[in-house]
């Protein structure tokens, strides 16, 4: 069925307005970043590009950027190992507590994440642990590890068993399927999961507010300085992480280009 | 070929807690047969093959290939391949990447894993060109040949087959039942075949196994199995058929409640009575223009008539039950639904279930 035209453009308008009020108020968040002035204020008198300037010079900055990508990629990778395993006993496997695990798994999303936060630091307190970034990895984990398995698992839904038989029955022992078999074919949802993993430990401001301790991420460092102390310096780097987080994804397409590229080209002289 | 038994499973029992999937299996099949197990959905057959391949542990009992035993060795280490009813091809690879892949495992070089290749889609009647084919870029009849490809790269001592043509058309599934055949010829290879069609397995198969809930019921060349089956379930699975309750007396002569038949009509000898049923296939039945034109005669209003393309099926409503009857359709007989009909057939054309045994 095709659209009448005045449907086509009203449907067009609306979501030309959706997108304007998802984005403007990054876009004002933009703005603020190259104000030179202290303060906010429109309209923005005199442009520069200042703040920059000094975030790349600030050693806070980039102990800031450091401690979020520490976080950020201790996650990924941990989070991409459970949730590799855990996707299979989840969509691939019958086991007895199977539907069991598959209820327990999502239940830390369910929580309020500035519960999950709170409980984790009176948990690492009585165990007599001093938070750091790497007590937040732990926290991030708890809430990030059920989302990047529940992204592989509808991968692993897809797979038709048989091929890992069919595999083993030519002769490929376990760790050959897993290499040959299993993780290409779950590589696609590897890949998308590591990317959420990333972003939203990236991104991730009440967890880990109640687990770094003395560290600090950089959405924890945006949300004080706007409390106390603002200067230009929150929206330039509020515009980097954004910027950071879309250069990451471009890099994880670039991969997936890359390594089907590899695979062509392997393919043609093999 | 070999005269003791190739492939020879003895007393092969599968249970799934409570639930015996196989009961006692004993069955030998031999070197560069076309075997072919048959049976309708839980019969058994498909986790049969799956003990054969190794890809589920037997309950008790034993399976030997060459006098050696196999049912401990895993699927990864038995000279047997399996083509699978899904075909089971790698999506991430191309066709001359699955065909190669079980010479891979074996570290064959690239080379002659190529070349290896190559002449198995020459084979298998696949251009060249689909080496670097992708496998979506397959048609199923493509696909089914890719599978087949890479299950003789494999270079089994038995080739497994799991019901793989049953997803396709039918006029696909009939090329492809005589490619099986002609392939198993070429091949020489022992074949054992898993389907719940019938046709399927008479076409292509030198011997045929039919099996009902756990145990085999019978196991035979096709025209036997289709002509003198050993029991009621055999009989009716094998297609459409005629059976009447009879005793047969001592002498070979029939008696029957439903069933009358010309005076002096006698069967092969049993030596002793036996209650049983009369088996006659449709196409034996014919339409009695005179009294006396056949052994048995019945007669009846017609109930129903099928065009079944090159055949007409008619179904007569007759004191001894429903009588089935089938004739090509240049003897097609111009009849109206309520008529009255007399049908018959010939002792020579039957066969006795003595439902005893």
């Amino acid at each position: 069925m095709k659209a009448s035209r005045l449907t086509r453009n009203v449907l067009f308008v609306y979501g030309i307005l959706m997108i304007a009020f998802l984005y403007l108020p990054l876009v004002s968040v933009g703005f603020a970043s190259v104000s030179q002035a202290r303060y906010l204020s429109f309209p923005i008198r005199r442009y520069s590009t200042k703040w920059y300037g000094e975030a790349f010079e600030s050693s806070t900055v980039s102990e800031l950027l450091l401690t979020s990508l520490s976080v950020a990629v201790v996650v990924t990778i941990v989070s991409l190992v459970f949730a590799f395993f855990g996707a299979l006993a989840f969509a691939r496997y019958q086991w007895r507590f199977r539907n069991v695990f598959q209820k327990l798994i999502l239940l830390p999303i369910f929580f309020p994440q500035t519960v999950l936060g709170l409980a984790l630091l009176m948990w690492f307190n009585s165990l007599g642990i001093i938070p750091t970034w790497k007590t937040a990895v732990v926290a991030h984990l708890v809430w990030i590890t059920p989302i990047a398995t529940l992204i592989v698992a509808i991968r692993a839904y897809s797979f038709d068993p048989a091929l890992e038989e069919a595999a083993r029955d030519m002769g490929a022992g376990t760790l050959t399927v897993l290499r040959e078999i299993t993780l290409p074919l779950l590589m696609p949802g590897l890949v998308s999961a590591g990317l959420f993993a990333f972003l939203l430990s990236w991104g991730n401001f009440p967890l880990s507010l109640f687990t770094t301790g003395a560290d600090s991420t950089l959405p924890e460092w945006l949300y004080a300085k706007m409390v106390s102390g603002y200067s230009p310096l929150v929206p330039t780097l509020g515009i980097m992480s954004v910027v950071g987080s879309f250069l990451l994804i471009l890099f994880a397409f670039a991969l997936v280009w890359l390594m089907r590229a590899n695979k062509e080209a392997r393919t043609a002289q093999d | 070929m070999n005269s003791s038994p190739f492939l020879s499973l003895r007393g092969v029992v599968k249970s799934f807690g409570n639930f015996t999937a196989l009961d006692r299996i004993d069955l030998d099949i031999k070197e560069g047969e076309f075997f072919t197990i048959v049976g309708p959905s839980g019969s058994g057959k498909s986790t049969l093959i799956r003990l054969l391949v190794g890809m589920d542990d037997l309950t008790s009992g034993e399976i030997r290939l060459r006098d050696q035993r196999i049912d401990d060795t895993p699927a990864n280490k038995r000279p047997t391949c399996m083509v699978f009813q899904s075909l089971a091809l790698f999506p991430h690879m191309t066709v001359g990447q699955n065909i190669e892949f079980p010479l891979k495992l074996r570290k064959e070089v690239p080379d002659r894993r190529r070349a290896r290749a190559l002449e198995l889609l020459d084979l298998l009647r696949l251009p060249q060109s689909y080496y670097d084919k992708r496998i979506s870029q397959c048609s199923g009849g493509e696909r089914q040949r890719v599978a087949l490809a890479r299950a003789l790269a494999f270079d089994p001592e038995i080739l497994f087959f799991d019901e793989p043509l049953s997803a396709l058309d039918y006029r696909l599934r009939k090329t492809l039942e005589k490619e099986l055949k002609d392939l198993h010829a070429r091949t020489g290879k022992t074949f054992v075949y898993i389907t719940h069609s019938l046709e399927e397995a008479m076409v292509m198969s030198d011997r045929i196994a039919i099996m009902k809930r756990g145990k085999i019921e019978q196991i035979s060349v096709a025209d036997e199995i289709y002509g003198a089956p050993v029991s009621r379930f055999v009989a009716e699975f094998m297609g459409e058929v005629n059976l009447f309750d009879v005793t047969v007396a001592a002498d070979g002569s029939v008696s029957s409640d439903v069933l009358s038949s010309r005076s002096g009509v006698k069967l092969v000898p049993a030596g002793e009575e036996a209650r049983g049923l009369l088996m006659v296939r449709p196409e034996y039945v014919g339409f009695a223009d005179t009294a006396d034109a056949f052994d048995f005669t019945m007669s009846g209003p017609l109930h129903g008539e099928y065009a079944l393309g090159s055949r007409i099926q008619y179904e007569i409503e007759t004191p001894a039950g429903m009588v089935t009857v089938e004739k090509l359709r240049e003897d097609r007989r111009t009849v109206s639904e309520g008529e009255t009909m007399t049908v018959g057939f010939n002792v020579e054309n039957t066969h006795f279930i003595d439902e005893a045994s």
